[in-house]
């Protein structure tokens, strides 16, 4: 019970006070009296009773309404945790300059559309599509960019994404990408994570944090997701380079192969068109299908309304009952002068 | 009452009263201008100016005969008022208005033939400001009439009627118990059997307002002068047609205990007081 109560509240407490008027219809009435000799002479009437205690309840909940209406009732917001089908997704794009280029490496000219445009308008079709799935976006270049952490809200996660294609930046920096992506899930266990990593290249990863992000990906085991856009003529994940074998030569063989020792779920897509990103993504919404929990927030409630109403209801009855209220003296008035007629004439 | 009240009360007493002063009433008694009752022999009435000359001729025996008549005495009418709360009633008329008119009409008829009128208002008791012994006197008597529709009523219950039917003791009287009678059957009761000596006319105060005046629709809030509280009714059809006929059986059970103690037929005196509808009644019952 008290729980119940706790959740109500009033903006107005003192105007309670007035609260004991409500008592007022139990020991006095505004209908107009008729003085009678004896009230016994009225037959007992079921229904009369029931219209009294109505009428009563009426006057009680008219006036109680209108004091609650004062005292401005509120339901205090809460936040409910329910379970739906979603994933945490931390989404971890490349702002590096060559995002700003189309999947021929050129500048984007007429219906042309860059690699982040692209993205982005993939992946705002991928946030939404699931109501209860949580976005965080990271975005990196040089350095990572906190641009939203884990929400459910996802007008704020397209808003994001819709800032993806602005003009890029720099250089590609992807271990300390990588360590703030995986910083974005929290520290709920049971839950599907995924880590979709979207770059068109890759960089050389310093062994020392190498080991750091081995230990962080072992200690939050996300499901990553590389969605490489690659660039006509540049080389592929697989490809060896010709030559000496080193991460400087092929960084981005050499990433794909540091994901695969990190013993997590991981997939790499490698996209050379649009058409090629659209599939990717739709593979990775496939995949992540597990029970989430989410929270609901609910914002405090206005009832004032509802005590008003209140107060209305108790009120209309009220008037209907004053409607109905028998005019006990015009029908005398009425009659009296026909009674009087024959009399004259016998006089 | 200032106006002169619009007809006389005509009325028969039931019994032959005793008394040898001279009324308008037939006496039991003989003697007097009155009608003529008997003969009787001379001896037993040596009254020499009323001796019946046919009736002397006629007897065989030559005896002489006298004839005699009814002695023409008058009575005392009284009218026991009840002032309890309920006669504050304000309907389609007043109710003590009533029984102030009821009342003058009874003193200016009773003191124009030479009949006394006395008047008695009770509520829990005797009330001493509105008593009048029987009197003659006209004035007198309209005057305490007069001031009955200005009483002031408040008690419940007329209990005061027992102890004004113990100031009633001896010969019998006209008495005209003016009333609603909303009284407990135990008390309606005891009023008639303390008043059996009497010659008993029930007056029912009523108003049209309390059962054929009832709107057909509607939600009253009823007020019980007598103190019994609040109640809301809502009239429809069907609760007017029990009221009514709750009445009327108010009316029956009324009329059931006044016979019982040999009382009159009560008669209703609704909304206004008719003087020759009161005759009619008097003379027929």
């Amino acid at each position: 019970m008290s729980k119940h109560l706790a959740l109500f509240g009033f903006a107005l407490p003192l105007a309670l006070w007035l609260l004991p008027l409500a008592l007022l219809p139990l020991v006095a009435t505004g209908r107009r009296r008729h003085a009678v000799p004896a009230v016994a002479a009225a037959p007992p009437d079921a229904l009369a009773r029931w219209i009294g205690a109505t009428l009563t309840l009426a006057g009680v909940a008219a006036i109680a309404g209108l004091v609650l209406g004062l005292a401005e009732p509120y339901r205090v917001g809460e936040r409910v945790t329910r379970i739906g089908i979603g994933a945490q997704v931390s989404m971890l794009i490349d702002r590096s300059g060559s995002m700003n280029e189309t999947f021929a490496g050129r500048q984007p000219s007429g219906a042309e559309e860059s690699k982040a445009a692209a993205s982005r308008r993939l992946l705002a079709g991928f946030v939404g599509e699931r109501e209860h799935d949580l976005f965080a976006v990271t975005a990196f270049s040089t350095a990572p960019m906190l641009v939203l952490p884990m929400t459910d809200r996802h007008e704020a996660v397209r808003a994001a994404i819709a800032a993806i294609d602005r003009p890029g930046l720099d250089y590609t920096n992807v271990a300390r990408g990588l360590a703030m992506a995986l910083s974005q899930f929290g520290t709920d266990s049971g839950i599907s994570r995924a880590l979709l990593f979207i770059s068109d290249g890759a960089a050389v990863i310093d062994p020392r944090v190498q080991d750091q992000l081995r230990a962080d990906f072992a200690k939050i085991r996300p499901n990553l997701y590389w969605l490489f856009l690659r660039t006509k003529g540049s080389p592929s994940i697989q490809d060896r380079p010709e030559g000496e074998d080193t991460p400087q030569a092929a960084p981005e063989r050499h990433l794909d192969l540091f994901f695969r020792s990190l013993g997590i779920p991981y997939r790499a897509f490698e996209a050379e068109g649009p058409q090629a990103v659209a599939d990717a993504i739709a593979r990775i919404e496939a995949l992540e299908r597990d029970p989430i929990p989410y929270t609901e927030v609910r914002p405090r409630r206005d009832l004032t309304g509802w005590a008003y109403g209140l107060a209305a209801l108790g009120l209309a009855v009220l008037v209907l009952a004053a409607l109905a209220e028998a005019d006990m003296s015009a029908r005398r008035r009425v009659e009296r002068p026909a009674e009087d007629a024959p009399l004259r004439r016998a006089a | 009452m200032s106006e002169p009240p619009s007809a006389d009360v005509l009325y028969l007493p039931r019994w032959r009263p005793r008394g040898s002063r001279p009324g308008a009433h037939r006496g039991r008694d003989a003697g007097g201008l009155g009608t003529f009752r008997d003969q009787v022999p001379f001896l037993s009435l040596p009254d020499a100016r009323r001796i019946d000359l046919r009736a002397t001729l006629r007897d065989p025996f030559e005896g002489v005969h006298v004839r005699r008549f009814e002695a023409r005495v008058p009575v005392e009418i009284w009218a026991l008022v009840d002032l309890s709360a309920s006669m504050r009633y304000r309907g389609a008329g007043d109710r003590m208005a009533l029984a102030g008119e009821l009342c003058a009409g009874l003193a200016a008829s009773a003191t124009r033939i030479g009949d006394g009128f006395g008047l008695i208002g009770c509520d829990a008791a005797i009330r001493a400001d509105l008593t009048l012994m029987a009197t003659r006197h006209r004035s007198a008597a309209l005057a305490m009439a007069g001031k009955l529709s200005g009483a002031r009523c408040a008690a419940g219950s007329p209990e005061g009627l027992l102890e004004a039917a113990r100031l009633l003791f001896g010969r019998p009287r006209l008495v005209f118990l003016v009333s609603d009678f909303r009284w407990p059957p135990d008390l309606t009761r005891r009023v008639f059997e303390s008043l059996a000596l009497h010659d008993v006319v029930p007056v029912i105060l009523a108003d049209s307002a309390e059962d054929e005046g009832l709107p057909e629709w509607g939600l009253a809030e009823l007020d019980d002068l007598e103190g019994a509280g609040r109640r809301l009714v809502f009239l429809r059809p069907s609760l007017r047609r029990r009221w009514i006929a709750r009445e009327r059986e108010r009316r029956e059970a009324l009329t059931a205990a006044a016979a019982a103690s040999g009382a009159r037929r009560p008669f209703a005196l609704v909304d206004r007081f008719d003087a020759q509808a009161l005759s009619r009644h008097l003379l027929a019952n």
